[in-house]
């Protein structure tokens, strides 16, 4: 039974191409992420302002954890949105 | 010698005048306090993300200034007496000294933590599995 659920590996399911993410601020030679340029991380922020996780943007996770710190204090600043709508 | 980095937010209703007041002042603590400006920068009224103190835009400042930490204190302490600053951060900036220190903080730890646990084990297990068994002995005689 549940192996009909799960068996969705038939010829309707779509495949995308996995295309290699790589992290930007390794590829540019950054250690650190700038809190004050908003707009970098805005690229790192999805619509509502939430902090987009790293399978979406292909960080590292030592750039994800700067660049969380990062929005973290450019949010208390007011430079980008706890919450937007 | 540290270096810090402070953001500090002016409400926009002040006058010119009375905004240039409060950043001449913010600066003189720096330079009273024997700190060294390395950056004043003012990007000017900036429209904020969200309404902080039911104002919709703010005067950005930002020092960035080298010293001991009691600048950040008493930049934070004036800050908090203020009402026309509604909001302000400081950060420490990791300069290259600063992670040569802690890189050498962290192997000094390593090298320093690793003979004291050789020796614990050294010392410590060897006398205290002899002994446990001493006293359940004179236990078991007594």
């Amino acid at each position: 039974m549940a192996r009909e659920h799960r068996g969705d590996k038939g010829p309707g399911r779509r495949y995308f191409s996995p295309r290699k993410k790589t992290c930007r601020f390794c590829e540019s030679n950054v250690r650190e992420v700038d809190y004050k340029n908003v707009d970098i991380l805005k690229r790192y922020v999805a619509e509502r302002g939430k902090i987009s996780p790293r399978r979406v943007t292909g960080t590292c996770a030592y750039h994800q954890r700067k660049l969380t710190r990062a929005i973290k204090r450019a949010r208390l600043l007011g430079l980008l949105p706890f919450v937007a709508d | 010698m540290r270096q810090y980095e402070t953001v500090f937010l002016i409400a926009p209703t002040l006058s010119e005048e009375e905004t240039e007041a409060i950043i001449d002042d913010m600066a003189d603590v720096v330079s009273n306090l024997e700190g060294k400006m390395m950056a004043k920068e003012e990007w000017g009224k900036r429209k904020l993300a969200y309404p902080i103190k039911k104002f919709e835009e703010a005067y950005y400042v930002l020092f960035h200034y080298e010293g001991k930490p009691d600048i950040p204190t008493e930049l934070e302490r004036r800050f908090k007496q203020s009402e026309a600053i509604i909001r302000y951060l400081t950060v420490k900036k990791e300069t290259r000294e600063n992670i040569r220190l802690k890189r050498k903080a962290r192997t000094g730890e390593k090298e320093a933590a690793v003979p004291e646990k050789e020796k614990e084990k050294k010392e410590k297990p060897a006398p205290e599995t002899p002994l446990p068994e001493a006293p359940e002995k004179r236990i078991k005689e007594g």
